[in-house]
């Protein structure tokens, strides 16, 4: 089976009929679209992802732009509902994990939710790709998050402060450096899930759909697509439920991590 | 499965795609924070003043209503029991006042009886004394006419009848 696999992922022994995995790479993995020339020797080309994420952000411009003129002292139609998410995420997000301090905050973590939602939910649509299934793209979304968080705290503690609040309270001496080095690292490793845990479920969707299509395929019989496309489908709607999850986990955890890195001690 | 994500470079983190990545997301960062999160949070904000305000204008028109009320029960309960003492105390007024009345006509009247029964008394006696002196008159003269006849007896039975006469006459 694994085989099979790399033989078709191999584009040299890839044959007309062997089309098995190669779509579901298609789809998941990124690819340039326009061609630019590298800048201080990176290479700046436009890719199908870099391309959904502006997609997103046309997307998100425009809905902004109808909801705002809809929201008010009473809003109405639209407005109502982009509001009511906005203020969930306000009060749920924001305000439960920061309290006050999340105001400065609330830009930041908004835009997230809505940029990573959607990305997430453009990636369902049909011959799009997920922007966020690349972890280029939620690396620099928790490095962001790391960023603001890290030097909010420093800002906030100063620098001695800030180092200190690596080690809890009432530590026996011999332990203190271990402690201090784990909760250390704890935070680089806390963002790097962050990235990885947002790349992995919009990869897993993809992957798990288009396996499950992939089937009929690899058993070359269409018997198989009575039970593949109902599971496709099923799997496709917990897609959906899995964007918005995520993207509330994303930005849930992006406060949380924003306020150890406030809080005195922890 | 796995080596097939690891093949194909799925982890794989290109520079260029961190780049536009921050770049795109730094850009909708700015341009949703100045037109879209700071009129939608301040309607919020707005929204939750004017609200609160609201609440607090209605709690203190219930509070202004509330006392009137009590004020106003108040002073009917005031103008009602005023309204009774003045029922009250005119009705013992003229209560007393028909006593008065009365005690002063009865005594009125008792004394008009006394003073008619005094002068009727008076009347009488005085009547009396009239006719003792008339009396006394007509004995006297009746007398001294019987001495005039005595001296003329003749003409005795004349006299008397004369005397009669003018006694009828008068």
């Amino acid at each position: 089976m694994l085989g099979y696999w790399t033989t078709v992922t191999d584009p040299e022994k890839q044959g007309p009929d062997d089309v098995g995995a190669g779509f579901i790479l298609e789809h998941v993995q990124d690819h340039v679209v326009i061609e630019l020339p590298t800048v201080l020797g990176i290479d700046m080309s436009i890719t199908i992802h870099v391309l959904m994420m502006w997609i997103a952000c046309a997307i998100l411009l425009l809905l902004f732009a109808l909801a705002r003129r809809q929201i008010g002292l009473v809003s109405r139609g639209f407005g109502n509902a982009v509001e009511s998410v906005v203020v969930f995420l306000k009060g749920d997000i924001i305000e439960a994990y920061l309290g006050e301090e999340g105001k400065r905050f609330t830009p930041y973590l908004l835009t997230a939710f809505f940029f990573v939602l959607t990305c997430n939910l453009l990636g369902l649509v049909p011959g799009a790709a997920t922007a966020t299934s690349n972890l280029a793209v939620t690396g620099t979304l928790a490095v962001l998050t790391f960023l603001i968080g890290q030097t909010a705290g420093i800002l906030k503690k100063g620098i001695i402060g800030y180092f200190k609040s690596f080690l809890p309270a009432g530590v026996p001496g011999f332990v203190a450096p271990i402690v201090f080095f784990i909760e250390f690292i704890g935070v680089f490793t806390k963002h790097s899930a962050l990235a990885i845990r947002l790349f992995a479920n919009m990869m897993a969707d993809h992957l798990i759909v288009l396996t499950f299509l992939g089937l009929i395929i690899i058993f070359k019989s269409y018997l198989v697509a009575l039970l593949a496309v109902p599971g496709a489908v099923a799997l496709e709607l917990l897609a959906v439920l899995i964007a918005v999850i995520q993207a509330y986990i994303f930005t849930m955890l992006s406060a949380v991590f924003i306020g150890i890195a406030l809080a005195e001690e922890h | 499965m796995l080596f097939v994500i690891l093949e194909s470079n799925l982890l794989a983190v290109e520079p260029g795609l961190v780049v536009w990545s921050a770049i795109t997301f730094l850009l909708l960062l700015l341009v949703l924070r100045k037109f879209a999160w700071k009129p939608i949070l301040s309607a919020l904000e707005n929204r939750e003043t004017h609200i609160r305000e609201s609440i607090e204008r209605a709690e203190e028109a219930q509070r202004k209503a509330d006392e009137n009320l009590k004020s106003y029960q108040k002073i009917m309960e005031d103008a009602r029991k005023e309204s009774r003492e003045i029922l009250e105390k005119g009705r013992m007024t003229a209560e007393t006042m028909r006593e008065e009345i009365l005690d002063k006509a009865k005594e009125e009247s008792a004394r008009m009886v006394e003073k008619a029964k005094k002068e009727i008394s008076l009347e009488r006696e005085k009547s009396l004394d009239e006719i003792r002196g008339l009396a006394v008159d007509l004995s006297l003269a009746a007398a001294s006419k019987l001495v005039e006849r005595s001296l003329k007896d003749s003409d005795h039975e004349k006299i008397v009848e004369q005397y009669i006469k003018e006694m009828k006459v008068s």
